[in-house]
């Protein structure tokens, strides 16, 4: 079915609106962040700056610990979210392949974890890192991301192993393959997509968690980005520049990420897989 | 079995003496997380252990969005800090979280020897006891640029009706006379207050521990401080401290309430001291002394430890020598005040480049901040309530309730007062 003409210029403006609503503000950001001082705060806003200037990356990068908060970022995000594929495939699979008592409720039940808003818990939490001598540590925030990305990581695979059709499974069981062979060999192939879709979910959520780290964390050495940050900026004077210059620092791993990883949000990886 | 008795009473004889040569170990937390704050405290703190054979301190800066939380769940914990940095209304937090000795001894003696600003010790006495010790300070003041002023014909105002004159003389071509938040935020109940303490509302308890926030006073400061709001850009509803500054420092704004603007108007905006105009927070009326708002920062000792409270009080007292103080005050220049008058005239306080550009100002601030005071910890009237009603922020909270949802000043100050009788009860 072919589109008219006053459709596609309407898709075609539709599309320009929320592209610039997405991006006007990741402009301003990134292009502040190589303004003058001056020009941040003026009166007047400029779209394209008048003035440039490194000096507020110069400064976030010599005077703060912000390149130690990325490489923290980076390591508990990275190992949070590999932890996270991990369980999740096998779990996912179990829960929705394989038939045992207690399933449905099982799988139902591990979204529980969501019904608790996350300061409700985060008193007890520490009591009990605390006892665990895992306040103040990279491995307490690996494992908090680890629980709050799971559950939903499980249901997210869910769709992508639904989409796949029993009889590849049948196959594989008739040519004699074991279950944990049909899940490396046939199935996590298929669910690449899936994969990685969990990958950058665990990543994204584990790179922007503040709530548990902001208290888990008690030395500047061990912070993350999003808690650092927060730290450097300053309660009642502002350094914009320098502010701005972080901000934009702090998403540049994760557009990394979907550069590296967004080839394989493609869908139509089964088709053909049936013979 | 001989051998091996004499090993163990050898043993023990030499592990009290292995304990005392490992020393005293003191951690430090407090909130002055930009770089510079912290690394200005790193050269104080290296100082200090370089001079106590035995003794180290470590900082560990922490952010104030969750210290609330984070504090007393590591103080219950077990591992929380020694000695931190605190305002008024922390204290009553974890007084409730630990059983933390008076230091009024160690107080009287520093204040022999340095001469507090009597304010700042009664922000930390009450319960028969003083529970910090005061360190620096944060007042409140009304910022302005002289050459506006000029330009326009009017005097700096003294007083409320003075403030509203000069406000809606500088609302003109884009400019908003006078930047008031009114976000639900603590910046906010810092300016209320600044008016509330000038309309004869300072107390917010009677001497009984009940609230007598819903007062006629109280209604009068809201009321001049809605009108003056309207003045205000229409994102004021959602201001903090950056915010307000930004707007002064781009020249959105004639005048401001804030506690300084120096680091930033010198780096990011004109920088020059000579147009930098700061006054006391203008008085009800003319026949009344102006008064402001102001945060007396102290170092509250949480160790229960003899030895570590000692070297606590040691580091402690090491700050307050003229020759450190005016250095710790530095660590963000034109924010942070002395408390002490040998420390008002210490000259490593004035020899600092920032200080000494806009010492004019920074002696105003001095001045202004003689007269401060805090809600709830004023006349020794200080209730463990006012933790609670000062993490709610409820002062603004009702200033929202008028600006916002556009009650009257009187029917918001009343539902104010039940909230705060709520928050108590809670």
């Amino acid at each position: 079915m072919r589109r008219s003409w006053q459709m596609n210029i309407l898709l075609a403006l539709s599309l320009a609106f929320l592209c610039l609503l997405i991006l006007l503000p990741f402009w301003w950001v990134v292009s502040s962040s190589f303004k003058e001082p001056q020009e941040i705060i003026s009166r007047s806003p400029t779209m394209v700056p008048h003035s440039f200037t490194l000096q507020h990356f110069q400064k976030l990068l010599s005077s703060s610990a912000y390149p130690t908060y990325m490489l923290n970022s980076l390591i508990v995000s990275t190992i949070s979210a590999i932890i996270t594929l991990m369980l999740a495939v096998p779990a996912a699979y179990a829960f929705f392949r394989m038939h045992f008592p207690g399933r449905e409720v099982m799988y139902r039940t591990i979204l529980l974890a969501y019904a608790f808003p996350s300061i409700v818990v985060l008193i007890p939490l520490f009591g009990m890192f605390v006892k665990l001598g895992l306040v103040d540590t990279l491995t307490g925030l690996v494992i908090i991301n680890v629980t709050f990305a799971l559950p939903f990581s499980i249901w997210m695979l869910r769709s992508f192993f639904a989409g796949l059709p029993k009889e590849i499974e049948e196959a594989a069981v008739m040519d004699g393959a074991s279950t944990l062979v049909i899940l490396r060999r046939v199935m996590i192939p298929l669910i690449t997509p899936g994969i990685a879709s969990v990958g950058i979910f665990a990543f994204i959520l584990s790179w922007t968690e503040y709530v548990f780290t902001s208290v888990l964390i008690v030395s500047d050495a061990k912070r993350t980005v999003p808690v650092g940050f927060s730290g450097i900026i300053g309660q009642y004077q502002i350094d914009w520049g320098m502010l701005l210059a972080g901000a934009s620092f702090a998403v540049l791993p994760v557009i990394i990420l979907f550069s590296l990883v967004g080839r394989w949000f493609v869908g139509g990886l089964t088709e053909g897989a049936v013979k | 079995m001989t051998t091996l008795k004499t090993a163990c009473t050898a043993l023990a004889l030499i592990m009290p003496l292995t304990a005392a040569a490992e020393g005293v170990e003191l951690t430090l937390w407090h909130m002055e997380q930009p770089p510079h704050r912290v690394a200005r405290l790193q050269e104080l703190i290296d100082a200090f252990n370089a001079g106590h054979d035995g003794v180290t301190v470590t900082q560990a800066p922490q952010n104030w969005g969750e210290i609330y939380a984070k504090a007393p769940a590591a103080l219950a914990a077990g591992v929380g800090p020694d000695i931190m940095f605190v305002t008024p209304d922390f204290v009553p937090i974890l007084k409730q979280v630990r059983d933390i000795p008076s230091v009024q001894e160690f107080v009287a003696e520093q204040d022999a020897k340095h001469d507090f600003i009597d304010s700042a010790v009664e922000a930390y006495s009450y319960q028969d006891g003083v529970w910090a010790v005061p360190l620096y300070n944060m007042a409140m003041n009304l910022w302005y640029r002289k050459g506006d002023l000029a330009e326009a014909g009017i005097e700096v105002p003294k007083t409320w009706a003075e403030l509203q004159s000069a406000a809606e003389t500088l609302s003109k071509d884009g400019v908003y006379g006078l930047g008031l938040p009114a976000n639900k935020q603590l910046y906010t109940d810092q300016t209320v207050y600044s008016f509330m303490v000038n309309g004869g509302a300072t107390e917010i308890y009677n001497a009984d521990g009940s609230l007598r926030f819903d007062n006629p006073e109280t209604v009068e400061s809201y009321t001049t401080y809605t009108n003056l709001q309207k003045l205000s850009p229409p994102d004021s509803t959602s201001w903090t401290w950056g915010e307000a500054e930004a707007c002064f420092i781009s020249e959105s704004c004639g005048m401001i309430l804030q506690f300084s603007v120096i680091t930033g108007y010198d780096t990011q905006g004109a920088g020059d001291p000579a147009d930098l105009g700061v006054a006391p927070i203008p008085a009800a009326s003319a026949d009344d002394e102006s008064n402001t708002i102001a945060y007396a920062n102290a170092g509250l000792i949480l160790s229960e430890d003899e030895a570590e409270r000692a070297a606590a009080q040691d580091f402690l007292a090491f700050l307050l020598e003229p020759e450190n103080y005016g250095r710790f005050l530095n660590m963000e220049p034109g924010l942070f005040m002395p408390l002490t008058a040998t420390g008002a005239e210490a000259e490593s306080f004035w020899t600092e480049p920032l200080t000494a550009k806009y010492r004019e100002q920074i002696e105003q601030i001095i001045a202004n901040s003689q007269n401060g005071q805090l809600f709830g910890f004023t006349s020794g009237r200080t209730f463990p309530s006012i933790a609670a009603i000062s993490a709610q922020n409820l002062i603004a909270e009702t200033l929202q309730d008028i600006v916002v949802r556009g009650n009257t000043p009187a029917d918001a100050v009343a539902a104010g007062q039940a909230l705060m009788v709520e928050a108590a009860a809670d």
